[in-house]
């Protein structure tokens, strides 16, 4: 009898949902919702887990804040600061304040091109190497652990036979030598295009990167201007600028080791997109002219668009600044 | 105009991002909005009888007073009502509409919610329902009901419970920069940065429209020192993966609906083109093939045709390609500077950004009349995006010479900021409805 009566109420309150005029049932309506009664609907709102992806990139001091005190040990360890960590009795770190200093001090003193280079992705600091003549090899597994056969046809192919020491009847006396040989000078990848010798890489691009600096400086002393200013939203290579790109023409033919990244940059006015694509035609119309003197193989053009303004501001004077290309010789 | 100012405060949920703080205006408009009571939601354990947590059962009702206050129709008021409403004095005091519900939790993650929905004038009730959640945080709860409210009361379909993807970036004073790839609520809740940071550029972040999982994001990356698409996928736990190498620059992506292929615009020989490149067969097919600049690709709602930004005849405009006929036609007339176009979730209209003397601002252009509307004041919008129902408009601009993002309402222009305390943010996209 009593199921009958609920069962009568339940049609009431979904007959009454559907007519949508109540009023008649008063104050009591909202009682007769009972909890045993099944939903009209029933939703899932479950989200999908968000998985962040970790990265290896630099860490700001307010990111270091926010870390608990192990996650500090663990990162002050993988940063070679192990010895630095003042660890009580409980495991529990005692100089918070000193390690968070001492590990933004380490990467400050990481000096701007080895930190420039450190902070490269695996695909283009392949790129920049081999942009500077240095060969790759793909290697399952680590080098040293080949056989001595092996490294020598890799030194022989690659052209390091001079490292070789060998006795007479051709076996290799100095192992561990063409194994430094090889790591130091060339780019050694997994089978998944990974590279194995990150630092090694990096210190021969170093070396590289000083001589960049010398080809800013040698160009700062020719006096030869490196930015070329456009109006807006035009990318028109004007007579001074032809002027100025001979110059750099001349500079690089007497300086046949240099190559030339030619950056294109936009002001802020219009959309990032479109300013992408004009930035990119500023700096192919100045690549057009060097074509002239057969210097194409020897210039890579990019495009920042509005990305990186050299004045922030929203005047004339910014603007101005920012509508340009660059030379950077590398 | 009337600033309402509010902080709120996200927690640290992984070690890159920041503490950050968002800040909301909304810029009220008094026109054309229903005045609706919004009842605090009294919330029951499973035996009905104890209430719970009077605090849970207001911060739902908060959170969907500020999510139909945000759209433009509503101006909410907050009430204690537990019985059937005494619609005379509701109606003495100018009120249209009352929402009352009550919330039973059933277990840690699920909720019954009984919601109801009373117009004042013909004192019936519009919406009576108990509806079964599962697996859900409060601020979702909420959503999901103002979503319901939202229909009940204007036929249309609410975009509450969806998410937007934007870049953020912070300036450290030594004259670096880190971007960050983020996403966040509709209401700019929850934010995530899903990549590590950066110092390298990250632009034109979009969502694709499959669902839950499978949502992806498709993005522009200078991290290998030029501008490359990459796609990532938030909730799949791999590492975003690079569009293959193509003879020159790759950039702004934008997904067809069914999110197995993209438009894109690519520099070949220095030529910028759009293309449509097919993710499954790597098949690469060419779109626009004038010497001019070609970008900013949108595909229209129905994946038919696509709007782009070319400046062909000397000047930036907007033009549209039916993929099947090959037609192009020009859509913009007025001014000189019309681009950025995406479309209309009816594919009737385009967002895009004008300009005005020397002003950029976003305008609604109506495709069939060729009618432009120009929708704002500012010096610099950029990047508009349509949420999912249609009903607003995320963009970029300017405020006191930072990076914030605004939401339009087309019902009434009423605007909502979404602003960093130190930082910008830039490049708003709008997903897709959640389920």
């Amino acid at each position: 009898m009593s199921k009958k009566i609920l069962l009568l109420s339940s049609v009431i309150f979904l007959s009454s949902c559907a007519a949508t005029s109540i009023s008649e049932l008063g104050d009591k309506f909202l009682d007769l919702i009972n909890p045993s009664e099944a939903p009209s609907e029933v939703i899932d709102l479950s989200e999908p887990t968000l998985i962040l992806i970790d990265g290896d990139g630099g860490f700001t001091e307010e990111e270091l804040e926010v870390l608990s005190n192990d996650e500090l040990i663990e990162i002050a360890k993988e940063k070679g600061l192990e010895d630095m960590l003042e660890i009580d009795a409980d495991g529990n770190l005692k100089n918070r304040d000193e390690i968070i200093n001492a590990l933004l001090e380490a990467e400050a003193l990481l000096d701007n091109a080895t930190q420039e280079l450190q902070s490269l992705s695996n695909d283009a600091l392949i790129e920049r190497a081999e942009e500077k003549g240095m060969d790759s090899i793909v290697v399952s597994g680590e080098l040293k652990s080949l056989s001595n056969d092996e490294l020598i046809e890799i030194a022989k192919e690659k052209g390091m036979e001079d490292v070789l020491v060998l006795d007479a009847d051709g076996n290799l006396l100095n192992k561990d030598e063409v194994v430094k040989a090889l790591t130091d000078n060339l780019i050694i990848l997994d089978e998944d295009g990974n590279i194995q010798n990150k630092d090694e890489v990096v210190e021969a691009l170093r070396e590289g990167a000083e001589e960049t600096k010398l080809a800013a400086l040698i160009l700062e002393n020719s006096g030869i201007t490196s930015i070329l200013y456009f109006s807006f939203d035009d990318s028109e290579i004007d007579e001074i600028a032809t002027r100025i790109i001979i110059q750099h023409a001349n500079f690089m033919q007497s300086n046949p080791s240099f190559n030339l990244r030619l950056e294109g940059h936009a002001d802020e006015r219009g959309t990032r997109e479109y300013n992408l694509a004009l930035g990119e035609n500023r700096a192919l119309n100045v690549k057009e002219v060097l074509g002239l003197y057969n210097l194409e193989d020897r210039i890579v053009v990019v495009s920042y668009g509005e990305e990186q303004p050299i004045l922030t501001g929203s005047n004339e004077e910014a603007w101005e600044k920012n509508r340009r290309v660059e030379f950077s010789y590398y | 105009m009337k600033y309402i100012k509010f902080f709120i405060l996200f927690s640290i949920l992984a070690s890159f991002s920041a503490n950050a703080i968002l800040e909301v205006n909304i810029i009220k408009s008094k026109e054309d909005s229903f005045p609706v009571v919004i009842s605090s939601f009294p919330v029951y354990s499973n035996n009905n009888v104890i209430i719970k947590d009077t605090q849970i059962g207001n911060e739902i009702a908060s959170i969907i007073r500020d999510d139909l206050n945000r759209s433009g129709h509503f101006n909410t008021t907050a009430e204690k009502i537990n019985t059937i409403p005494d619609f005379d004095f509701w109606e003495n005091h100018k009120k249209d509409a009352i929402v009352t519900g009550k919330i039973v939790q059933t277990s840690p993650k699920t909720y019954n919610v009984d919601l109801y929905v009373y117009d004042v004038y013909t004192k019936k009730q519009l919406y009576g329902k108990r509806i079964g959640v599962t697996n859900a945080s409060i601020r979702k709860v909420a959503h999901i009901l103002s979503d319901k409210i939202y229909y009940t009361l204007l036929g249309q379909k609410g975009a509450f419970n969806t998410k937007l993807t934007y870049v953020s970036i912070s300036h450290n004073g030594h004259g670096d920069s880190k971007y960050r790839l983020q996403i966040s609520d509709a209401d700019g809740y929850n934010q995530k940065t899903i990549l590590p940071p950066t110092s390298k550029p990250i632009l034109s972040p979009v969502w694709s429209s499959e669902p839950g999982r499978l949502r992806k994001i498709a993005y522009v990356s200078f991290e290998n020192d030029r501008s490359e698409v990459f796609i990532a996928y938030p909730y799949l736990g791999i590492n975003p993966t690079k569009l293959p190498r193509f003879d020159g620059i790759a950039s702004s992506p934008s997904w067809h609906p069914d999110g197995d292929s993209i438009a894109l615009t690519i520099s070949k020989n220095g030529n910028k083109d759009i293309y449509i490149y097919t993710l499954k067969n790597q098949n690469l097919k060419r779109v626009t093939t004038n010497v001019a600049i070609d970008t900013e690709a949108n595909f229209s709602p129905d994946g038919k045709s696509i709007a782009f930004t070319s400046n062909r005849t000397g000047q930036v405009q907007v033009y549209i390609k039916n993929l099947k006929s090959g037609k192009i036609s020009r859509a913009t007339f007025e001014g000189s500077y019309n681009a950025k176009p995406v479309f209309s979730p009816d594919g009737k209209d385009l967002a895009l950004i004008h300009r005005v003397g020397s002003d950029y601002r976003l305008a609604l252009l109506d495709i069939a009349s060729r009618d432009l509307m120009i929708m704002t004041q500012n010096k610099s919008d950029e990047s508009p995006f349509f949420s999912p129902n249609g009903g607003m408009i995320i963009y970029g601009t300017n405020h006191n010479n930072k990076g914030i993002l605004s939401i339009i309402s087309l019902h009434n222009n009423q605007t909502v900021e979404f602003m960093h305390k130190e930082g910008e943010l830039r490049e708003p996209s709008w997903s897709n409805y959640s389920n």
